[in-house]
């Protein structure tokens, strides 16, 4: 049995269903994010972990006590709100000490736990501070002590690096994960950035309208996205509509404007619409003549440790990033080739759901 | 920030004259030796606050007004905290009939409510007492209190109380030791508010108090119908004075800021 467990949780608003049927096993000790656009019912299934909202149908287990119906008040969880949602007219040091006291610990034993939060978020210096002259980050970091001061069983983060300028983003993410695992404390993490969800999760929850459409670690989601989905809205990628034209027992052909890509997926059928998704990085720019496909430079963008091409051919245009190795880029308006191994395209059954231009959206 | 040109200053210099001008005249005249309202010029006398001290009238009247202030502001914000919260968080019926009834004696002339409340007390045979004058006040002054707090509950992060919730505090904590806090500004502004309007309140109050019961407008607004000598001057000085030192308090404690504005 898993530590928290939901079990086909379900949450209606009148005829909108805001979350139906997630299923989801956290283990003990483990990091898990949600992760989807707004809208798509991970903070309202957060909530609902939290107590704040009600689940419609569904049960909600934790450590094996089922606390569906549990008041939030007494489920014991840490929770990270994006405000940070402090206590404005507490210093530092109260706004941590709240949860001890509402558990009735002894005032003796506060002031030490309370110091050991501060110090584990490298906040000691700041405790007789208030809210308000702290910067974001801080405030972040008292959010976080103040959570763990009470040794929950479960901590849950909602968009809590959102509020913060990228470095610091970054630089929190590492500490964040960092802290968690010093402590040991079950996370759920609700998030609508990837690189936030890849980079800290043990596991990533990929919802989309209400539902969970892929649970897995990070990078099998990046390498192995279930649906079209998933490829769009996690990192770039190129998909390209073609149609099955040889199929053999392990592998197949697909015909894209005219041109015959192998791909490594057993199972089709002649004549099948289907999407082929390639990452950009996966991409490599050769002489024109040795590539399976050429094309035309139309634009470059430097990203510091990357270029990123937009590559006019047949296909219409196709992203590639190749790593910045010191060399001079390719020109605009240069002829170039572009090749990689079948291993790395993924197919999509079915048409794209959308014009072939979006293949240019960036998550 | 950009600087105010000649045109500006002028026109902020007149309006604050404007606004301070009646003042200082009437503390001036306050101090003057003359049986008549005029400029001190034959140096400077404090007769007429003796006059007032000496006039038990005029000194229960202060203390009635006092007392009516302070329990009609006190109890505004207590009826006003829970009505203001539910307003602004919940939806239920005739929530926007509650509203606007709690709003309405802003809009409400203060002669009608007076004649009002007077059939009102006589009917109900509560005519003269204290009791319903404090009553009356508040029906006037809680809108004040409204306006604010409602001000104050729309700007207030509810996560805020979720995490609060969430560490495992109870409701009645929560309201304790966050949300009031949290709104205390609007709190403290709206009592602050409602007492000047009602220890300020003539046109109902000449309606309903009793010989036992008026109030200190009703008190000066009678003396003067009668007879104007310089001692209304030294109960205006008088009632300026406590003022001024209970706004420069309030400032030096909260912040005037803090409590009229807003947070922070």
């Amino acid at each position: 049995m898993s530590f928290l467990e939901l079990k086909n949780i379900t949450k209606r608003y009148g005829p909108l269903t805001a979350v139906g049927d997630v299923s989801l096993s956290v283990e003990k000790g483990e990091f898990v994010s949600l992760l989807g656009p707004s809208g798509c019912g991970k903070t309202t299934t957060l909530q609902m972990i939290a107590g704040f909202v009600e689940p419609s149908a569904g049960t909600i287990r934790l450590d094996g006590r089922d606390i569906t119906r549990a008041k939030a008040n007494s489920r014991g969880l840490g929770i990270v709100f994006q405000s940070y949602a402090l206590f404005p007219h507490m210093t530092v040091f109260d706004n941590v000490s709240f949860g001890l006291e509402m558990q009735r610990v002894p005032k003796g034993e506060r002031k030490p736990r309370v110091e050991e939060a501060l110090s584990l978020v490298h906040l000691s210096p700041y405790a007789k501070r208030y809210p308000r002259e702290l910067s974001g980050g801080q405030r972040q970091r008292v959010a976080l002590a103040r959570a763990l001061v009470i040794r929950p069983p479960v901590l849950l983060l909602d968009e809590p690096l959102s509020n913060l300028d990228a470095k610091l983003r970054e630089a929190m993410q590492f500490e964040l994960r960092e802290i968690q695992r010093k402590v040991g404390t079950t996370t759920v993490m609700v998030t609508h950035d990837q690189a936030e969800a890849f980079s800290i999760s043990d596991r990533v929850v990929v919802m989309e309208a209400g539902r969970i459409t892929q649970i897995d670690q990070p990078y099998r989601i990046y390498e192995h996205p279930e649906t079209e989905f998933i490829s769009r809205f996690v990192g770039k990628t190129n998909l390209l509509p073609g149609k099955v034209a040889t199929a053999t027992g392990a592998g197949a052909t697909v015909s894209l404007a005219g041109i015959a890509v192998p791909v490594e997926m057993p199972g089709l059928s002649v004549g099948e619409t289907v999407t082929l998704c390639i990452r950009p990085e996966k991409l490599r720019l050769t002489q024109p003549s040795n590539g399976l496909l050429t094309g035309r430079v139309a634009d470059r963008f430097f990203l510091g440790s990357q270029w990123l091409y937009h590559i006019d051919g047949p296909l219409g245009t196709v992203m590639v990033v190749t790593p910045n190795d010191g060399s001079a880029p390719a020109d605009q308006g240069a002829p170039v080739g572009l090749e990689w191994t079948p291993s790395v395209v993924r197919v999509h059954r079915g048409a794209m759901a959308e014009a072939p231009d979006v293949a240019l959206e960036v998550t | 920030m950009t600087r105010n040109g000649p045109v500006a200053l002028i026109f902020h210099a007149l309006v604050v004259i404007f606004m301070l001008a009646p003042l200082v005249i009437v503390c001036l005249v306050a101090f003057t030796p003359e049986n008549t309202l005029s400029l001190p010029t034959r140096g400077l006398s404090l007769r007429w606050f003796e006059a007032v001290f000496h006039h038990p009238d005029f000194v229960q009247s202060f203390w009635n007004s006092l007392w009516l202030a302070f329990l009609a502001a006190t109890l505004a914000v207590a009826l006003a905290v829970p009505a203001s919260l539910a307003i602004t968080r919940w939806e239920f019926p005739g929530r926007g009939f509650l509203n606007a009834l709690f709003l309405s004696p802003l809009i409400i002339p203060h002669l009608v409510l007076g004649v009002a409340m007077l059939r009102l007390f006589a009917v109900i045979g509560a005519t003269g007492s204290f009791g319903w004058l404090v009553a009356a006040h508040i029906v006037i002054v809680t809108p004040y209190v409204m306006r604010l707090l409602i001000a104050a509950i729309s700007g207030f992060d509810r996560s805020v109380e979720q995490a609060a919730f969430s560490l495992g505090a109870s409701e009645a904590t929560v309201f304790r030791r966050v949300t009031l806090p949290m709104i205390l500004p609007g709190v403290t502004g709206g009592w602050l508010i409602a007492f000047i309007n009602s220890f300020d309140e003539l046109t109902m109050s000449i309606f309903i108090t009793s010989p036992s019961t008026v109030t200190l407008p009703v008190r000066m607004y009678m003396y003067a119908t009668e007879s104007i000598d310089p001692m209304m001057a030294a109960v205006s000085a008088l009632i300026i004075g406590i003022t001024a030192v209970a706004v420069l308090l309030l400032d030096r404690v909260y912040g005037l800021d803090r409590i009229l504005v807003g947070q922070h």
